[in-house]
């Protein structure tokens, strides 16, 4: 990981080394897989929602430090907001967990969980649950 | 699939009605090839495989050979020397002896009691199981059993294990693995690439690959029947598959598993594997560097050495 702020690179490399809610349900509401097609980064993110609250979030990564760290975020994050709230995450409030910006280069590393946690908030709405 | 085993279907017999079938049954001396190696001699004067590994021999088993599939005899038992007298005198010979065991045969009848026990033992094997021909040296006919039922090794009977192939997945679709995947079809390794990048991960990049899976790679390969007969390279090159498909892969059965890097990024990989708390002995499971120290850096040199790594691993050259 090059580049980013000092504070950023360690907010990342703390999530990397110890990521919060890695790991998979056995049936979650609904999920989505998310992929940057070059440099391979691969995530998976399931939500489990009750009523209309995202009362859990988890996720799987073969990917980066920064999208790694970066789903490690968002799943803390999202724990306990109504599905309105949820959606409404944006990558400002990502860098701001983070702690800092990741080099243009790489925003896309560290905006892949995002979008991949937006497609999962469509699933839930999908599956009705 | 394994070379000592026949396939009735194999197009070099499907034009021969009679064929002799030679197998190595018995060695001493350093020469000789595995036990069960096989040469089928046809009517036809076609030859296929050998049971010396450079066919010093091969000359007298196809001499017996020819005469039995002419004569009609079922069974023929050869003892060879391999010290001829020229050979001792100028002390080019390596010495010892071979035992060939001849069986006429005929590939296209299923009754044939040699065909009917190569077919169960293919069966098995591609079912992922070893079995286990047996045959009486004296007469008798072939039977073949799955590995765990086959009798004791005994005087008179030969036990011609054959087991799947090795299967060699590698993570990582770049140059070395497109040079592992040629190597190891010579080897007849069963190859799996894997990788996260659609454009990377293609069949027109991996013509020789048995199989091609694009997804997240720790979970391809999990999905993969672990057993000892996996060899899995890491060749990305790239923490984000390495440490994940790690984590899968050093508290299974798998019999081989490595990764490029040096000895510097493997002694960090290392420290980070034991800070999530994986033993010694388990992270000693891991080859890194990856394959023997041959000096080269082209991509099939790397893969020659990958392969040749694996290769003595199997059969119990390194640690």
């Amino acid at each position: 990981m090059s580049g980013g702020s000092s504070a950023f690179r360690a907010a990342v490399l703390e999530h990397f080394r110890r990521p919060r809610n890695r790991g998979a349900f056995d049936a979650p509401s609904g999920q989505a897989d998310g992929a940057n097609p070059l440099c391979g980064d691969r995530v998976r993110v399931q939500l489990v929602v009750e009523g209309s609250v995202v009362t859990d979030a988890r996720f799987t990564a073969d990917a980066c430090a920064i999208c790694v760290a970066a789903a490690s975020v968002l799943t803390d994050h999202v724990r306990g907001l109504s599905l309105g709230e949820a959606a409404a995450v944006d990558a400002t409030w990502v860098f701001g967990a983070l702690e800092g910006e990741p080099p243009s280069a790489r925003r896309r590393c560290a905006l892949l969980p995002l979008d991949t946690f937006k497609r999962a908030l469509v699933a839930v709405g999908a599956s009705g649950r | 699939m394994p070379t000592n085993l026949i396939r009735p279907d194999d197009p070099a017999l499907h034009d021969e009605p009679v064929v002799a079938v030679a197998t190595l049954v018995g060695a001493t001396g350093s020469t000789s090839k595995k036990l069960g190696a096989k040469m089928i001699v046809g009517a036809s004067g076609r030859l296929v495989g050998g049971v010396t590994i450079g066919g010093c021999v091969d000359a007298q088993v196809i001499e017996a050979a020819d005469a039995l599939v002419a004569g009609g005899e079922a069974k023929r038992f050869l003892s060879i020397s391999l010290d001829d007298d020229e050979a001792w005198e100028i002390g080019l010979t390596c010495g010892g002896t071979v035992d060939v065991l001849l069986q006429r045969v005929r590939p296209r009848d299923a009754r044939d009691p040699l065909v009917a026990a190569h077919r169960r033992a293919a069966a098995l094997v591609d079912d992922g199981e070893a079995a286990v021909i047996v045959t009486p040296l004296d007469g008798g006919d072939p039977r073949t059993v799955v590995e765990a039922e086959a009798p004791a090794p005994s005087a008179g009977v030969f036990l011609d294990r054959v087991a799947p192939p090795t299967t060699l997945v590698i993570v990582g679709a770049g140059q070395i693995a497109m040079s592992l995947t040629a190597l190891a079809r010579e080897l007849e390794m069963r190859t799996i690439v894997v990788d996260g990048r659609e454009r990377y991960a293609t069949r027109e990049r991996f013509p020789c690959a048995d199989d091609i899976r694009v997804g997240m790679p720790s979970e391809v390969v999990a999905e993969i029947r672990h057993t000892k007969r996996v060899a899995v390279v890491l060749v990305a090159h790239d923490y984000k598959y390495d440490l994940p498909v790690l984590r899968a892969l050093l508290r299974s059965p798998v019999g081989y598993i490595g990764m490029l890097g040096s000895k510097k990024r493997g002694s960090a990989v290392r420290d980070m594997l034991r800070d999530e708390g994986y033993s010694g002995d388990e992270i000693a499971r891991l080859h890194s560097p990856i394959g023997f120290d041959l000096g080269g850096r082209g991509s099939a040199e790397v893969a020659l050495a990958i392969l040749s790594e694996i290769v003595a691993v199997q059969y119990g050259k390194r640690a």
